[in-house]
């Protein structure tokens, strides 16, 4: 046998793979490797482009870019300005290579938290219990939150460094961050669970803190990822996008602008089905979980692409597959 | 001595099976199967379908209540989820055309005219029964000013409210309440609940026929074709009132016979033909004139975008929370999003639609087809037309009725057209 019909084989099992499983165990699995592994000595440094919590101080297997970040911009002003803008820009820089290479498929597949929220669905939906959706009204101001906390996030730590605002407020995002309480639980540590009483502005930020995972945990159970819409990182993410290597891409002359890519999508993205112009087709509140691609019916409409190499296209043959597994036993 | 017999038998209405409408039936029919060559043997089930139904008047049976539909905007999969039996009333009768005369203006649509001269009359054909349900959605003003007339005739109709803008986000809220306020008329009809098994289990049936017609109208992509469009669209006809499940096995015995004649390298027709897509007012049995035209004068309809066939049966629903909200929500979408109906505002689905047809089918050139009185698709004719102009693809453009009367006129218009097209060819090659 030839090479090609060989990757033509190959090409069609992945097309028509299974792929709510798929996810599902490859979130698994690195949920594990970034909530335990550092059980096992894992450390992949203190730049990833996802929420492993840097707060769940002995399973981590790496910490989010999130918390290094504010720190270094929550430096005395003076300090800023000299070698330490040096650090700033390096450790930015690994964020961006990390963050290259799979885009906001980070969101999508490996961020313990996104997986977290997915599991809260899943546990909905086991109870029957139907999702929520905003009003078109609703997603058009709430979809801008993330691009204010991001804001926030920057400005705040360096209104710290410049004596503007109480070291309490610093790191002001990991502070109302839901992980922060949530990861470090699931290794037994339940101390983030706790008001800090040493100053007013320490006891309403770690009682909001508090609120907003209780938020979090209703919202998620209430909205399929109901807390990436307001995610910071989310928002960074977009503004550097350009140049990732995993791609969302879509033909707009395949598509019939049948709605199924909406349907099945977490963020309620209207443009994945709606705009047949775009070519790049990831929007500021896309997980790049690739959802849409496995329901799309038009072969060759919708699919992920690595450094310009398809990996994963939707294809009518799978779109059936997995709709008929639906109706014979789906969730 | 025989006249005096005559005169003491009571006089018996004529059987259906000699009447004028079984007649033009029976013409269209040996046309298709006797006048061209090597039909498919799978075919044959089709073919013996319509005899019974449409030349004999054979009664089909069907379960449950039977809901009629005049469009294909009513989703079916909520009716067999009901128990019910959907059947689609749209009618291809110039028989019934002409009764219908008396309902309508005399310049209107043949298709409504015909639906609603078979819903008239006392023998109807196909001979299903007697809708318990007819379901009209709100489509185009013909089809829409039906609704009362139908009623007239003592029938139940619910009035299925349909968006006539699609891309508005207001629209897809306003769809999604109207299907579900139809599944409550159908509880209400039925006395059964809607629930996630019984829809499931509609779904997996729609799907399965789906998958079928997909399959068969991948095979029609293959150069020189495997089939014929006059099958194809037999084929698709039967899905309005044969039982889905007999359907769906049928098909799938042609396609494995299209499978078979591809691997022997099978041509239905020369390699030559030029191979056209059809769109417009849709082709329904015994009114395949403009297909059947086109194919005795050696081209090949290799695809369409007619809610007969294509429209019909081509958009597949995805679902994401296999729980009943999201399947209803999703069924919605799926009828009103794809759709490429005319009776929409903007038309752009329909043109990218066509041209991606026209481009994965490989065709030569396009037959829009507008029922004189279609007023939506005689307004679409401009802009579609200026589309294929701009992608060099050539269109002809044919008003027709369901009389036969202009056969020969068209005749000669269609083959002067495909002419052209094979010159075309020609100087391309
Ligand atoms: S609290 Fe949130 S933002 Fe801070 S390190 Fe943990 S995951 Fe990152
Ligand atoms: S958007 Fe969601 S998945 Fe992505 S980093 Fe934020 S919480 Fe994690
Ligand atoms: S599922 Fe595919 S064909 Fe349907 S709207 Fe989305 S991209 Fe277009
Ligand atoms: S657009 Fe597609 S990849 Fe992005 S969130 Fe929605 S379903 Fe996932
Ligand atoms: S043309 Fe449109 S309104 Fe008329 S039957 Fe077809 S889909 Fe329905």
């Amino acid at each position: 046998m030839s090479a090609k019909p060989v990757l033509d084989k190959v090409r069609d099992v992945v097309n028509e793979v299974d792929f709510n499983r798929f996810r599902f165990w490859f979130q698994l699995v690195a949920f594990v490797l970034f909530v335990y592994g550092g059980y096992l000595a894992i450390d992949l440094g203190s730049k990833l482009p996802f929420f492993s919590c840097g707060y769940n101080r002995e399973g981590r297997a790496g910490v989010c870019y999130l918390l290094p970040l504010q720190h270094q911009l929550g430096r005395p002003l003076a300090m800023l300005f000299s070698m330490a803008s040096l650090a700033i820009l390096t450790g930015f820089l690994t964020f961006v290579l990390w963050f290259i290479v799979l885009n906001k498929g980070w969101c999508g597949f490996v961020c313990p938290l996104g997986t977290l929220q997915d599991w809260i669905s899943a546990l909905r939906r086991r109870m029957g219990i139907r999702f929520s959706n905003y009003t078109q009204g609703q997603f058009a101001q709430l979809t801008k939150i993330k691009f204010v906390l991001l804001a926030l996030m920057i400005l705040i730590p360096l209104g710290v460094g410049g004596g503007i605002f109480s070291r309490d407020m610093s790191p002001p995002f990991c502070l109302i961050c839901p992980a922060r309480m949530i990861l470090p639980m699931f290794t037994g540590d339940f101390s983030q669970f706790t008001v800090d009483f040493s100053s007013k502005t320490a006891i309403f930020m770690t009682a909001l803190g508090i609120s907003i995972t209780a938020l979090f945990l209703v919202g998620s159970f209430v909205k399929k990822r109901f807390f990436c819409f307001f995610c910071p990182m989310s928002a960074l993410h977009y503004l550097i996008s350009k140049p990732a290597l995993l791609k969302l891409k879509k033909d707009g002359s395949k598509c019939t602008r049948c709605g199924d890519c909406y349907a099945v999508c977490d963020m309620e993205i209207k443009e994945i089905a709606d705009d047949v112009k775009t070519t790049d087709i990831m929007t500021d509140d896309c997980t790049l979980c690739l959802k849409c691609v496995a329901s799309c019916p038009e072969s060759g409409a919708l699919k992920a692409t690595f450094a310009g190499i398809p990996i994963f296209v939707s294809t009518e043959a799978g779109f059936i597959k997995r709709m008929n597994k639906g109706c014979q036993h789906g969730k | 001595m025989e006249n005096e017999i005559h005169q003491v038998i009571p006089i018996q209405p004529a059987p259906y099976s000699r009447s004028r409408q079984a007649g033009e039936a029976q013409t269209v029919l040996d046309h298709i199967v006797d006048d061209f060559e090597e039909n498919p043997a799978a075919m044959q089930y089709f073919y013996d379908l319509f005899r019974q139904v449409y030349c004999h008047g054979d009664e089909i049976p069907h379960s449950g209540k039977l809901v009629g539909t005049t469009c294909i905007q009513a989703p079916e999969e909520l009716i067999y989820a009901f128990g019910a039996t959907p059947v689609r009333l749209c009618n291809g009768s110039y028989h019934y055309d002409q009764r219908g005369a008396d309902f309508m203006p005399a310049k209107s649509c043949s298709l409504v005219k015909a639906t609603l001269g078979m819903l008239s009359s006392d023998n109807v054909i196909p001979k299903i029964g007697k809708p318990d349900l007819v379901v009209n959605p709100s489509t185009c003003d013909q089809k829409k000013k039906s609704s009362v007339m139908i009623e007239g005739m003592g029938y139940q109709v619910y009035d299925l409210e349909f968006p006539n803008v699609k891309e508005s986000e207001a629209s897809r809220v306003y769809w999604r309440r109207s299907v579900r306020e139809f599944a409550s008329e159908l509880r209400k009809l039925t006395g059964k609940r809607l629930t996630r098994a019984n829809l499931k289990a509609a779904m997996a049936m729609t799907g399965r026929a789906q998958a079928a017609f997909r399959a068969l109208h991948n095979f029609r992509r293959q150069t020189p074709s495997l089939i014929l469009g006059k099958d194809a669209f037999l084929v698709t006809n039967a899905y309005f009132f044969d039982d889905i499940s007999r359907w769906t096995v049928a098909v799938e015995k042609l396609n494995a016979e299209l499978a078979e004649r591809q691997a022997a390298g099978f041509r239905a027709v020369q390699s030559k033909a030029p191979r056209v897509v059809f769109t417009g007012s849709p082709p329904i049995f015994p009114n395949l004139k403009l297909p059947l035209l086109i194919e005795e004068a050696g081209g090949v309809v290799v695809a369409d975008e007619t809610c007969s066939a294509n429209r019909m049966l081509y958009d597949m629903t995805a679902v994401d929370e296999w729980l009943l909200n999201d399947m209803v929500d999703s069924l919605a979408d799926k009828y009103l999003k794809p759709c490429t109906c005319p009776i929409f505002t903007r038309n752009d689905d329909r043109k990218r639609r066509l041209l991606d047809l026209v481009d994965q089918f490989k065709a030569d050139g396009v037959i829009y087809q507008a029922f004189s009185g279609c007023q939506v698709y005689e307004m679409e004719y401009r802009s579609v037309a200026e589309e294929f102009n701009k992608a060099g693809i050539p269109m002809l453009y044919i008003e027709t009725d369901y009389s036969p009367d202009d056969q020969g006129q068209l005749s000669t218009r269609i083959e002067a057209f495909l002419e052209s097209l094979k010159n075309r060819k020609k100087r391309r090659a």
